[in-house]
């Protein structure tokens, strides 16, 4: 009542091969959850001829364990994440990271492939996706590539899919294990059911003394949610400690360049960025079995 | 004289024990809006036509004309009415004669509504107002209220002749006179925002022609007679053409007060002139972009005390931007500029107030009303000169707070009724203020803890010499249930499902549960508005005098049935019986009695609240009837790596009379901390360079969740009772908003050792703030 | 286009169009007037339905989705007096005001307990994270959910 939505042809394929022609017409465009897309409709962002109904094609769902991954449908629900004894075993922090998007309302139809598909810089699975190196199935009729999550980003939504290509699922190494903490911390401007200002994932791995790996990602302090390989770098081969953490997350400044925006001003997303990035270190240096105290 | 109101009021101020009153008794709507039955404005739609507004998008601007020609070519669009089209005076202004229903020659903010489109269905609606196309001569426009105040070049009402809108003023004593006594002075310049009320249900208002033989609007509005002479202006009928009903509301907070009348004349203008029912709904982005919000203040003050801990002297500048129309600004400025000194003895005292025009959304009427600014301002001015003097701030608070006998900042003495300084002596202790107030604040890692104490008064009633008044019809049926009628409305406070059955159920001794409470409605006696914490405090004064009524005519009635005096009757939970015996009638019995002995069992409740004379031009006289007073201690801890601050308790003590549902009581109290600590946290307006709100939606305007909320103790209540008033109840709505800015911020002043002088608190100002960068 | 779907128990087939919301088919064709309508984009709560049992916001659900799918509204769990508990525990803990959220609120909190009955304080909070309510400070509300719980646990045995 409140908003005039375009007109459009609403179409449910039974099948994948049929969803793709389907998204051969000009101004086609996929829905699941549909709760970006509704709203981006009812606001005049996007006017599609035609929606094509995805959310229950058996190729695009299920979570299931391909051995040293776990395969995440496109069209899988966030509430599922965050319920995967599957992911919550081998990669903590996705669905940490999904708990903390919107609200349980919002997770029990949005998906994943919904988030990453509108690619906003703000995307809360990116953060998570990035540090765990996943990894995006891209399928068009007859088609298939697999890129690294980060590169599916290419701008403020702005995605890498082709006209007539879908997500069909997302890869997630199993990377839980001896040694390896993973965290995620948010911030918004309340404590829950709100956007990023920043978010920070972090993933650690300790042996004996020394980090061998560490992985930051975070979002909406670049035109797309970004690594950060000068902490990374300050990361690597030093000691497990708090003072290293401190200062090394000061390195992020070099990978961030945040906008002033309606939300948040870009000098609070910097002092932002370097805190949660210490402190999401800090959890994820702790859950790798490392005392570290501030 | 036999049933005069001061008596009755004064009979039962007496009463030593309670069957209902001082009870949480269940609300009588509760079920029903669990069960999703109660209906509000949209719940009544059934075929109407639908209208759409158009709305300025110029700050200021003349209109030069409006072409409605691509909108009426849309299939479904029946009619565009403008300014032109109003049949009866196309002026609403509440204070001021100063704004239209329609915008006639100039748009004075984004927002401002041009234009309403009415259509068969709700997709032509927003089709043809899409299409209607308003050419503006656009006109240099101002934001600053300071810069309002300076230029006559810009005029946002030319025949006002200056950008100021009003003036208030109250003068006591010789504040020059007053400083060279003082040992230390503390001046500073605070500033707080605008803050949307976010009801859950927008404003809404369906209007239907032709019910029996009037034009009848549901409305979500806060004073139906309001809503009525509105309406009537609008069309120039006479008001008995009218007839409002306010169904359930989806909360009001004095937002739908002021605009709930304008809601209702678009909607009955279009129904006017089209003959058919027509049903206007705002968005959520036209219910932010369009009604009226809290002010936004600009204050200057400056206060002194001597060593010995008393103050001497107070001068304080407030300014109120009050946007585009002044709207209620004259009576938000008069409330703060009466109360800012705060609930003190203040021998000397120069306040003065400006309501100044400027091209944005207007200031309105939002819990609090002018005070929440005002006690942020005077209680963060406490908290500093108890610092200078190395006195801790509830000690320094208790050596000035009002007591009985002791007058007011505009000279009223307040002769009872005055319980703050025990409330704030009693929650200090539950609190155990002492022990926390030297213990936090010394904090130095990364989570730092404070604790904060603020105190406020809020005048009940409407301010100075407005009139106020309380009326209600009641009458017992024949099976003797009983039914009352009331202008208040259910804003979901709970004043008629609550306190005004359970005031009516202890009178006449029977169950809640057999009086039913008709409210909202025009065809009640005009009982004044359902703002200003009146509800209970003077809105159920109408039942309770009607009720009373009623009760010494059946006492008399009984007493001749039993054969027993007067003095010996009881009327217990529907069952009269004489005291000492085993003498009885059922109440159904006892009426039964009186429809065949002609004895009325129905009556009128009128009372004319007593108030005394204010001089507008000295600045001195009777502001209120009585004062409700609070005081509230907020403990915080403040992230200093995101600056987020989390308020963790909030413990509140009120000085509000006799609380006649504590359950009640409690709902209002949480409600108001959730809304003053999302005030002070996180609620904020952006506006862009042409006044522009920047954020007309719930993502980007946040409120608290549940998961942000502090826990609200246990009230302490003292029960200082106002003597004209049911059982001596006084407001409660408000209050807990008023204090919670200053608790807050006293909080987090003590915790960081920063003062911060202007508002939102934002996790971001406080982070940049440490780091220097502010 | 039709659409059919159960609503509260009931097959019912509507003619809807492609970009109709389920909030308005609820509400403007099917008399689901206990459904609110707060802000139109996902964002309070008011509109909350139970799709296939999960809580949902219906003005972002265009109705062709749900398509062979079961909506339930509150009244439907009062007619089977499923809600009883909570609906005894809001009245009672005075959870409700205006009541705008109410509805919403009573389904968001059903499906939580049907599979949390032995929630904490911080995880009735967390459920119900995208239900505003502007009038009680949430307070009395979490009691009630809360309460509830244990009404429930008591009746059913503890189980």
């Amino acid at each position: 009542m409140y908003y005039l939505l375009p007109d459009f042809r609403f179409v449910k394929p039974e099948t994948l091969r049929e969803a793709f022609r389907e998204l051969e017409t000009e101004g086609a465009a996929p829905i699941a959850g549909g709760t970006d897309l509704v709203i981006d409709m009812k606001v005049g962002r996007r006017k599609p001829d035609k929606l094509v109904y995805i959310a229950h094609l058996p190729e695009l769902n299920g979570i299931r364990d391909a051995g040293d991954s776990i395969v995440i449908g496109a069209v899988t629900k966030l509430q599922s994440i965050v319920d995967s004894e599957l992911l919550r075993k081998h990669a903590p922090v996705l669905p940490e990271a999904v708990n903390e998007m919107a609200s349980w309302q919002i997770r029990n139809i949005a998906t994943i492939g919904g988030n990453l598909g509108n690619a906003s810089p703000a995307a809360d699975t990116a953060p998570p996706l990035y540090v765990l190196n996943a990894k995006v199935v891209i399928k068009g009729l007859g088609t298939e590539r697999v890129m690294p999550v980060r590169e599916f980003f290419v701008g403020p939504k702005k995605n890498a899919l082709r006209k007539g290509e879908l997500i069909q699922a997302i890869i997630v190494p199993k990377v839980a294990g001896e040694g390896v903490g993973m965290s995620y911390v948010k911030i918004g401007r309340r404590q829950a059911f709100t956007l990023s200002i920043v978010s920070v994932a972090t993933l650690v791995k300790v042996e004996g003394n020394e980090i061998v790996d560490a992985r930051v990602a975070l979002n909406a302090v670049a035109p797309t949610p970004v690594r950060a390989p000068h902490v990374e770098e300050a990361l690597k081969g030093s000691k497990a400690t708090a003072e290293v953490v401190m200062k090394a997350a000061e390195e992020v400044l070099k990978d961030i360049s945040p906008i002033s925006d309606v939300r948040a001003s870009k000098e609070y997303r910097r002092l932002l960025s370097v805190a949660l990035t210490r402190e999401s270190l800090l959890t994820s240096l702790r859950r790798a079995g490392v005392k570290v105290e501030v | 004289m036999p049933e005069d109101p001061y008596s009755l009021i004064e009979r039962w101020m007496k009463a030593r024990s309670f069957l209902v009153i001082g009870k949480s008794v269940t609300r009588a709507d509760a079920i029903e809006k669990i069960l999703g039955r109660a209906k509000y404005v949209e719940d009544f739609l059934d075929g109407a036509l639908f209208a759409k507004m158009v709305l300025s998008t110029e700050p200021h601007a003349r209109i030069l004309g409006i072409d409605d020609s691509a909108a009426l070519r849309i299939k479904g669009v029946r009619r565009v009415i403008t300014a032109r089209d109003v049949p009866g005076i196309n002026e609403v202004g509440y204070a001021l004669p100063d704004q239209p229903l329609l915008a006639d020659k100039k748009v004075r903010y984004i927002g401002d509504t041009v234009a309403l489109v009415v259509a068969d269905d709700f997709e032509a609606a927003l089709r043809g107002a899409e299409e209607v196309d308003v050419k503006y001569e656009p006109l240099p426009h101002i934001l600053d209220p300071l810069e309002a105040m300076e230029r006559t070049d810009v005029l946002i009402h030319e025949e006002n002749g200056s950008n100021i809108a009003f003036r208030t003023k109250v003068r006591k004593g010789d504040v020059e006179e007053g400083f060279s006594k003082a040992d230390v002075v503390v001046e500073n310049e605070y500033r707080t925002h605008r803050q949307d009320h976010i009801y859950l249900e927008t404003e809404a208002a369906l209007a239907v022609p032709g019910l029996d033989g009037r034009l009848t609007v549901i409305t979500a509005a806060q004073h139906p007679h309001l809503a009525q002479k509105i309406v009537a202006k609008v069309l120039g009928v006479n008001w008995s053409d009218i007839k409002i009903i306010v169904p359930y509301l989806g909360g009001g907070f004095g937002g739908k007060d002021d605009e709930g009348p304008l809601v209702a004349a678009k909607a009955a203008l279009a129904a006017y002139l089209t003959g058919k029912p027509v049903f206007l709904e705002y968005t959520r982005e036209e219910s932010i972009l369009v009604h009226p919000k809290r002010e936004s203040t600009i204050i200057k003050y400056k206060s002194g005390a001597t060593n010995d801990g008393k103050l001497v002297a107070a001068e304080i500048t407030i300014i109120h931007d009050t946007g585009a129309y002044a709207n209620r600004g004259p009576f938000i400025l008069w409330r703060a500029t009466v109360h800012a000194t705060g609930p003190y003895k203040v021998p000397n005292v120069k306040v003065d107030g400006y309501a100044v025009y400027t091209n944005k959304v207007p200031q309105g009427s939002y819990r609090g009303f002018g005070n929440p600014s005002a006690q942020f301002a005077a209680e963060s001015q406490m908290d500093l000169l108890a610092e200078k003097l190395g006195m801790d701030p509830v000690e320094f608070r208790l050596k000035n707070l009002l007591r009985p006998g002791d007058d007011t900042a505009t000279g009223q003495v307040l002769e009872d009724s005055v319980g703050i300084a025990e409330a704030l002596e009693k929650l200090a202790k539950v609190a155990d203020w002492k022990r926390k107030r030297e213990t936090y604040g010394k904090d130095t890692g990364r989570f730092r803890r404070g604790i904060g104490v603020a105190v406020a008064w809020h005048g009940i009633s409407t301010s100075r010499g407005v009139p106020d008044w309380s009326n209600a019809y009641l009458k017992v049926e024949r099976d003797g249930s009983v039914t009352v009628h009331t202008g208040i409305v259910e804003i979901g406070q709970g004043s008629p499902n609550s306190s005004h059955r359970q005031i009516v159920a202890e009178v006449l001794g029977i169950p809640p549960e057999k009086v039913k409470v008709v409210y909202g409605t025009t065809d009640a006696p005009d009982t004044g508005a359902t703002h200003a914490s009146r509800g209970t405090t003077v809105g159920a004064i109408g039942p309770f005098i009607a009720a009373a009524k009623v009760r010494e005519r059946l006492e008399r009635l009984a007493s001749e049935l039993l054969h027993a005096p007067v003095e010996q009757i009881e009327f217990v939970n529907g069952i009269i019986k004489v005291r000492g015996t085993d003498k009885q009638i059922t109440w159904e019995k006892l009426i039964d009695e009186a429809y065949k002995r002609g004895v009325e069992v129905s009556a009128t409740g009128y009372f004319f609240l007593p108030k005394g004379k204010f001089d507008d031009e000295k600045g001195r006289g009777f502001a209120y009837p009585a004062y409700s007073f609070i005081a509230m201690i907020a403990e915080v801890e403040v992230d200093t790596w995101t600056g987020v601050t989390r308020v963790t308790r909030v413990w509140p003590a009120l000085a509000a009379g006799k609380i006649i549902n504590p359950q009640q009581v409690e709902g209002q109290i949480e409600g108001a901390v959730a809304q003053g600590m999302g005030y002070v946290l996180m609620e904020q307006f952006v506006f862009d360079e042409r006044g522009r709100i920047l954020n007309p939606n719930l993502t980007d305007y946040v409120i608290p969740t549940a998961l942000d909320m502090p826990q609200v103790m246990k009230p302490v209540y003292v029960e200082d009772l106002f003597k004209y008033s049911p059982f001596g109840a006084k407001g409660v709505g408000e209050m807990a908003l008023i204090p919670a800015p200053a608790a807050i911020a006293n909080a987090v002043a003590h915790a960081l050792g920063i003062r911060f002088t202007q508002l939102p608190l934002t996790p971001e100002r406080i982070l940049l703030t440490l780091r220097g960068e502010k | 286009m039709k659409v059919r779907f159960k609503l509260n128990g009931k097959w019912v087939e509507v003619d809807a169009k492609p970009n109709e919301i389920l909030l308005d088919t609820l509400r403007l064709k099917l008399g689901a007037r206990s459904v609110k309508r707060g802000c139109e984009t996902a964002e309070c709560g008011a509109c909350t339905v139970l799709l296939d049992g999960k809580p949902v916001y219906s003005c972002t659900i265009l109705t062709p989705m749900v398509e062979g799918r079961e909506v339930i509204t509150v009244d439907y769990l009062a007619e089977t007096g499923e809600i009883q508990p909570l609906m005894e525990a809001f009245a009672e803990h005075g959870a409700v005001q205006c009541g705008f959220c109410t509805p919403g609120f009573i389904l968001t909190a059903y499906a939580f307990l049907k599979q949390n009955p032995r929630p904490s304080e911080w995880e009735v909070r967390k459920a119900v994270e995208g239900n505003l309510c502007r009038c009680t400070g949430y307070q009395k509300i979490i009691e009630a959910i809360l309460d509830a719980a244990e009404r429930m646990r008591k009746s059913n045995g503890n189980k």
